[in-house]
């Protein structure tokens, strides 16, 4: 039964319904505007990064008229040559506490925090998004192929999975991205490539269980080819799946960026929260508090929002789930 | 008849005894691929993708015998998975997209630039590749050279020693890069060995020349070498501290085991304890409070209890040492925030376990029965609910062999954790393949013991 099937004989989808569960729920409407808010400061972030950085970046041919575009729409000319705001150092307003002109203080080199957070909420919501494009597909292909037709090519995923399953987690992330070589792109390749097995694993066994049932069976009798049959029929139906997996992997992704980042791995030069408590954590003990307490709150706001949007999410969408808490 | 029963009951167990052992074995068969997984992923990952180790460990200005020696320790001289041709740095593998290397030091050579990548041989003559290493006699080489020749050209390669030649082969005219392999036997009086592009007429141009070493048989390889070095539980030597690798491991492991295996043992029954809590207090406002609370925990990253802790308790109120590994009481705050950030996650999975026990139908039961509540949560539930949380409890074993990579760096514990985030730092590739592989092993025998447990306890596994 598709999803449209359903819609006209209840009336109402399984999003719809677990949306409306969501809305009644005060904490996850609290996550969904927590989650939101750090969107658009990333967005925020992402708009200034370009602005100062556009100007010298090297794009393709193909790229070039929107890069044009990018610059008009930014007004990249005005601050030509300039240093963002983020890397804006000022020797004589080192270590200031927070104030008006700088709402959050400012760190050893003088640099506004305010603006380095907010730089640093765009890596998070960078490395949760790319890391996420990375496994999902990985984990949603590998996880029907399995499932679907079973037997040798079953085995071999299977295979592929319980090995990645059996290395020590962050070890093999700092490993891979080590030997990609430091900076963000070997935190994405690093946690994209680690962190599919969990959802590679629970859509085999979706798969598993709705490829006998009379839709699919329906399905295979008409003659439809079984790219269509996985990913027409059966993939709609664990929807799901996916977006709980999502909505929980990014707090994760995000918490691994900034320790990889903390130990020197991850982002180098640019601002990642995991860079900036690094470099508070022995100001602390001269009593610079305002950096380590804004990088902490914002990391423990956006995962704490994910995690409780996550669960309430689970309990939403999982309907087997929702049976066992009545 | 007494004896016949116990006849029959002893046939009952060898039996059992006999299908126990074939489970095993049968599982022992499966953990086969897994090792070998795991085994090519640690090798692909650190030999494959990982570049030239001498080049990254030594530098550029490294001499070529300290290079060579460095390839033949880790076995990096030889192909990668199999094949006739190993690496020597006997002679200098240019890399002509980048530059022309020693070749530019002779005359009549030309470097037509890195988008061509290749250089020009354009005057008749003999050019002589510039060796740094002598070859070792009586052993076969082979020059690979790709190259063109222009029309009319007339050039030959030529190794020769002294006066005798060891090979010569003529370069076709060609307008394409073609590659031409010169195989050879380095001979007795090494020393006079030279190897020549002898043009006598046109231009050559060289794309990519470079020397091989023939090694023993086709599969001495670097990924044979690779296995015959775990079998031998020998992990290589590390670059930073030129210790035996296995012996930092075995240094190692107990310090980190000194601190994760109480706080993984405090942890788990604070865990446990709540999460029955919890059950017990079911829908309530204190099972509603330790579920949010969980999640605030898990929340709050790892390296922040790390450094408010240390900052607070240590630095500010001096209840605990700061830094170092002296006597237990340098465990006590670590271990305090490992078990601390653990909380939450473990907390809310062995809720989710013991609540999905909580709806079997024996509970029902128990509870028409007229079982008290606190009865059936010890005495059925929690019983019950022990095969997933042993589950969880032996696949968290490999993490307290790794030990807590951040705890054991902040608080100065010389277990595996330190040793792994120093070999980080120090791009010791060989130390963390080792730390990894042995994890995964540890993973991989861990589940094979749980699975032979279950087995045990319950005789249906057997029989799938």
């Amino acid at each position: 039964m598709s999803i449209e099937d359903n819609k006209k004989k209840h009336g109402k989808t399984l999003y719809a319904d677990a949306w409306s569960s969501i809305r009644r729920d005060k904490l996850s409407m609290a996550s969904l505007v927590v989650i939101v808010f750090f969107m658009l400061t990333a967005l925020y972030g992402t708009c200034i990064y370009w602005r100062y950085n556009i100007i010298d970046a090297e794009s393709p041919q193909m790229l070039k008229p929107l890069k044009v575009v990018v610059e008009k729409v930014l007004m990249a000319d005005r601050v030509k040559g300039q240093v963002a705001p983020y890397q804006r150092q000022d020797l004589d307003n080192r270590y200031m506490s927070p104030s008006v002109s700088h709402v959050m203080g400012t760190d050893s080199l003088g640099r506004d925090v305010f603006q380095r957070l907010v730089q640093g909420s765009r890596i998070a919501f960078q490395v949760g998004v790319i890391t996420s494009l990375i496994a999902i597909p990985i984990a949603v292909l590998l996880g029907c192929i399995a499932g679907y037709f079973g037997g040798w090519v079953d085995d071999v995923i299977v295979w592929l999975y319980s090995t990645f399953a059996c290395m020590p987690t962050l070890l093999f992330i700092i490993s891979i991205s080590m030997v990609i070589g430091k900076g963000l792109t070997g935190v994405y390749i690093g946690i994209g490539f680690t962190t599919w097995v969990h959802l590679c694993r629970l859509i085999r066994g979706e798969v598993m269980k709705r490829k006998d049932q009379t839709y699919v069976r329906a399905a295979q009798v008409l003659g439809y080819s079984h790219a269509r049959i996985i990913f027409r029929h059966i993939l709609p139906n664990i929807m799901h799946i996916i977006i709980i997996n999502f909505s929980l992997r990014f707090p994760s992704a995000i918490q691994t960026e900034v320790i990889l980042s903390f130990l020197g791995i991850g982002a180098q030069s640019e601002p990642s929260w995991g860079l900036m408590i690094n470099s508070a954590r022995f100001r602390l003990w001269y009593g610079v508090w305002w950096e380590l307490t804004f990088t902490t709150l914002a990391i423990l706001a956006i995962v704490l929002a994910f995690n409780l949007l996550g669960d309430a999410l689970r309990d939403a969408l999982d309907p087997r789930l929702r049976e066992v808490e009545r | 008849m007494a004896k016949e029963l116990r006849k029959k009951a002893l046939a009952g167990v060898e039996l059992e005894m006999r299908q126990m052992l074939k489970y095993v074995i049968r599982r022992v068969l499966y953990m086969v691929p897994t090792v070998f997984g795991v085994i090519l992923i640690t090798f692909a990952l650190f030999n494959m993708a990982g570049g030239d180790p001498a080049l990254m460990r030594l530098g550029k200005q490294a001499a070529a015998d300290t290079m060579e020696a460095y390839d033949v320790q880790r076995g990096l001289n030889k192909p990668l998975f199999a094949g006739m041709w190993g690496r020597t740095r006997a002679y200098e593998a240019t890399d002509f997209s980048v530059n022309a290397g020693s070749w530019s030091k002779l005359e009549g050579v030309e470097y037509a630039g890195r988008a061509k990548g290749y250089i020009v041989l354009s005057k008749t003559g003999e050019y002589e590749a510039d060796r740094r290493l002598p070859l070792n006699p009586g052993e076969d080489y082979q020059w690979v050279v790709k190259c063109r020749l222009s029309n009319q050209g007339n050039a030959r390669f030529l190794v020769k020693e002294g006066d005798t030649e060891l090979a010569s082969v003529q370069i076709p005219e060609s307008r394409s890069f073609r590659t031409l392999r010169i195989p050879f036997v380095a001979g007795a009086s090494e020393a006079s060995l030279r190897s020549l592009i002898v043009i006598k007429a046109g231009s050559l141009d060289v794309t990519d020349i470079k020397i091989q070493r023939r090694v023993r048989h086709i599969f001495d390889s670097q990924f044979v070498f690779y296995i015959s070095q775990i079998l031998r539980f020998d992990f290589g030597v590390s670059d930073e501290t030129n210790q035996r690798v296995s012996k930092m491991i075995k240094d190692g492991i107990l310090p980190s085991l000194a601190l994760t295996a109480p706080m993984f043992l405090v942890g788990l029954i604070t865990a446990i304890v709540v999460s029955l809590i919890c059950a017990y207090m079911r829908n309530t406002f204190l099972d509603r409070f330790f579920v949010v609370f969980s999640i605030l925990l898990m929340s709050i990253n790892y390296l922040v209890w790390i450094i408010l802790g240390q900052y607070l308790f240590a630095y500010r109120l001096h209840w605990f040492p700061i830094w170092g590994f002296e006597s237990m009481r340098f465990l006590v705050l670590p271990a305090i925030i490992g078990v601390i950030s653990g909380l939450g996650s473990n907390i809310r999975f062995y809720r989710t376990v013991i609540l999905d026990e909580m709806y079997c139908d024996y509970v029902r039961t128990a509870l028409a029965k007229g079982v008290s509540k606190p009865s059936l949560l010890f005495k059925h539930v929690l019983k019950n609910a022990m095969i997933p949380i042993l589950t969880s409890v032996v696949i968290a074993i490999p993490f307290l062999y790794t030990g807590s990579l951040l705890l054991e760096t902040f608080f100065g514990i010389p277990g595996l954790g330190s040793m792994s985030i120093n070999a980080i730092n120090s791009s010791d590739f060989d130390v963390i393949r080792a730390v990894v592989f042995v994890g995964a092993m540890i993973y991989v025998v861990a589940n094979l013991l749980t699975d032979i447990c279950y087995a045990a306890v319950d005789p249906r596994v057997k029989l799938k």
